[in-house]
């Protein structure tokens, strides 16, 4: 896409340039109303855009019709028709396209046998499960071979326990050559899926790069939170003896790397990087090491979320290993300490 | 709910007094006509060939209309357009014009001076005391009910669908006669039933287009006047009979699945 514009109602999409090689992997992450879905509507061909240009293969298709297109598009709540059995879903594309019988059977089995549906084919689909509606919907937009699929929140409407099938369809059919552009507001979905990501905000693309980047080195507060950091503090900043330190609020004070900062601004601290330490297994005397007291435990997807009083809350993530070697509970004391190149510190213009 | 609460007890009165009021009259009717005369009137020729008419004239109607209404539904539910407002009060005015003066107003229209009238008679085609120009009286005061309710039956079709099948490859009609179409049908069947009946008991408006040939609620009308209450009632009681008979077996009909309220559908954001 190409600096393309589309006003909608009082919303925009504004300046979008996006480019997806071939046979890649990109996810696109933006909150609801971050104009998401109107950006792949805009890619299908269910507007035009204001202006701008929308190329495919090189070939600009910005004014082609839809069914020129050849973008599958797989919309958030499936979009499977309801007055229509699975088969019927499945084979539409075919019958658009005047398919014979004979090569419409054979497609829609073959597909259906890929997905793993072929047992509902001739089920209506009033009482599927989201997880099979997703099939019937992904298998409905693949019979026609698109070169580009379009995921609109594809994981936001099935159970948790799907999710790792869906993934690894999604990852199949990307080794087979074929282009995603998934979108989403997950970004833990971006990090296993994408080779590329980009975040969308007030219909703006803020930042594009690997995920590893783009997580770990997010260009402002709201990617930061994206990328799901829970650690943020506003800090004034200052030089000591050639290196930086940032104070908070609560006057913690914590050091950071050394670079060109202005008097203010916001840091920020991934929760994998905060280690927890036993209160009898260290000394006070380096760097970013503070006292803390337990005050919250939760299980996380990773193993343990805690959350620490040092001053300021603080939020680690630890391995169950790690949790259940530092026997801690709720009011323990502890040592959280975390290096001088984890923080990221915000400042100026990219404070949103 | 709390029971037997004041509020509850006015509720059921005051909904019980609007209920008599609705089948006293036509209970009385049936009680007062005797069997006899009902036989009577049901073997009348007249009585036969007004009834017959007025359900295939109505019915005709419908149809026909049906062919431009449904699409013209169609776009009021999806597309934006300049004076889409008037559009609409232009739709529902029917509904508010006496029905005599909707008659008038539509006789002009077909008269041999009138616009369609000259149109027609250019073919050898009349429209007064024919049943062309009853069925379009008919259609004149009953459409609206037909379109409003395909309008709303097009309306809660999800738009996701028609885009989805927009991207599946479908042409635009394809979308409206495999998408659209099948998932507002209950409304649409179930204001060509409206529409059907509507049109069907009207009086008005038929009543200054053609006197005869005679539909049921002119025939009625005519009894009354000539011989009194004791000739119009077994006719009014064959015609409701026969009106609501009809009325029930097209309710019957589209009684299928409702695909739209049969699954919940989440909400794109």
């Amino acid at each position: 896409m190409i600096d393309v514009n589309k006003k909608l109602g009082n919303f925009a999409l504004s300046g979008i340039n996006l480019e997806i090689p071939e046979g890649e992997y990109f996810v696109l992450l933006g909150r609801s109303g971050s104009g998401k879905t109107q950006l792949l509507e805009l890619i299908a061909g269910l507007y035009a855009p204001d202006s701008g240009e929308i190329r495919i293969a090189g070939k600009d298709v910005t004014r082609t019709r839809i069914q020129d297109r050849n973008i599958g598009l797989m919309f958030q709540d499936f979009a499977v028709f309801p007055n229509m059995t699975v088969s019927g879903n499945i084979s539409f594309p075919l019958r658009c396209r005047k398919y014979s019988h004979a090569d419409i059977s054979r497609m829609v089995a073959e597909a259906a046998e890929k997905l793993n549906i072929d047992h509902l084919l001739d089920r209506l689909t009033n009482n599927l499960s989201s997880g099979e509606l997703q099939r019937v919907a992904l298998a409905r937009t693949l019979i026609t071979s698109p070169r580009l699929l379009l995921l609109d929140e594809p994981m936001a409407s099935v159970d948790a326990s799907l999710k790792d099938d869906i993934r690894r369809i999604f990852r199949q059919l990307n080794r087979e050559g074929l282009t995603i552009l998934h979108v989403t507001h997950d970004y833990r979905e971006a990090i296993s899926l994408a080779a590329r990501v980009g975040v969308l905000h007030n219909g703006r693309i803020i930042q594009e790069g690997k995920p590893g980047e783009v997580f770990r080195r997010p260009e402002n507060e709201f990617i930061a939170r994206y990328a799901g950091i829970r650690n943020f503090f506003r800090v004034k900043l200052y030089a000591e003896d050639g290196s930086w330190n940032a104070v908070t609020g609560n006057k913690m004070v914590i050091s950071i790397p050394p670079d060109e900062y202005p008097v203010e601004g916001l840091l920020a601290i991934r929760s994998e990087e905060v280690k927890i330490l036993n209160i009898l297994s260290a000394g006070n005397s380096q760097k970013n090491m503070f006292r803390a007291v337990v005050r919250e435990i939760y299980p996380s997807e990773t193993g343990m979320e805690i959350i620490l009083d040092a001053g300021e809350m603080i939020h680690a993530d630890i391995t169950m290993n790690e949790f259940t070697e530092l026997n801690i509970k709720e009011l323990s004391e502890v040592w959280i300490t975390f290096s001088s190149e984890a923080p990221i510190v915000f400042s100026g213009k990219e404070l949103i | 709910m709390i029971k037997n609460s004041p509020f509850n007890w006015i509720l059921l009165i005051l909904s019980s007094l609007v209920l008599l009021f609705i089948l006293a009259p036509l209970t009385g009717m049936f009680l007062h006509t005797e069997g006899s005369k009902l036989l009577e009137t049901v073997s009348d020729k007249d009585v036969q060939h007004s009834i017959w008419l007025t359900l295939w004239v109505s019915f005709t109607a419908t149809f026909f209309f049906a062919l431009g209404a449904v699409p013209l539904a169609w776009v009021l539910a999806r597309k934006k357009f300049p004076l889409k407002g008037l559009v609409q009060g232009i739709i529902d005015l029917p509904v508010v014009l006496p029905h005599t003066a909707a008659g008038i107003a539509v006789l002009g229209f077909i008269s041999r001076d009138g616009f369609l009238g000259k149109v027609a008679d250019s073919v050898g085609l009349t429209f007064i005391n024919r049943p062309a120009g009853i069925a379009l009286a008919m259609a004149f005061v009953s459409l609206p009910f037909l379109i409003n309710s395909a309008r709303d039956g097009f309306a809660a079709v999800p738009e996701r669908l028609e885009k989805a099948a927009l991207t599946l490859g479908a042409s635009q009609s394809r979308v409206f006669f495999s998408i659209s179409l099948p998932l507002a049908w209950r409304n649409i069947t179930s204001g060509f039933v409206l529409m059907f009946a509507r049109g069907m008991s009207e009086f008005g408006a038929v009543v200054i287009i053609a006197y005869h040939p005679m539909i049921a609620p002119v025939m009625i009308y005519d009894r009354f006047t000539s011989f009194g209450l004791k000739y119009a009632r077994p006719a009014s009681v064959v015609f409701i009979i026969i009106a609501l008979a009809v009325f029930i077996i097209l309710r019957l009909i589209p009684a299928g699945r409702n695909h739209l309220n049969s699954r919940p559908h989440a909400e794109n954001d």
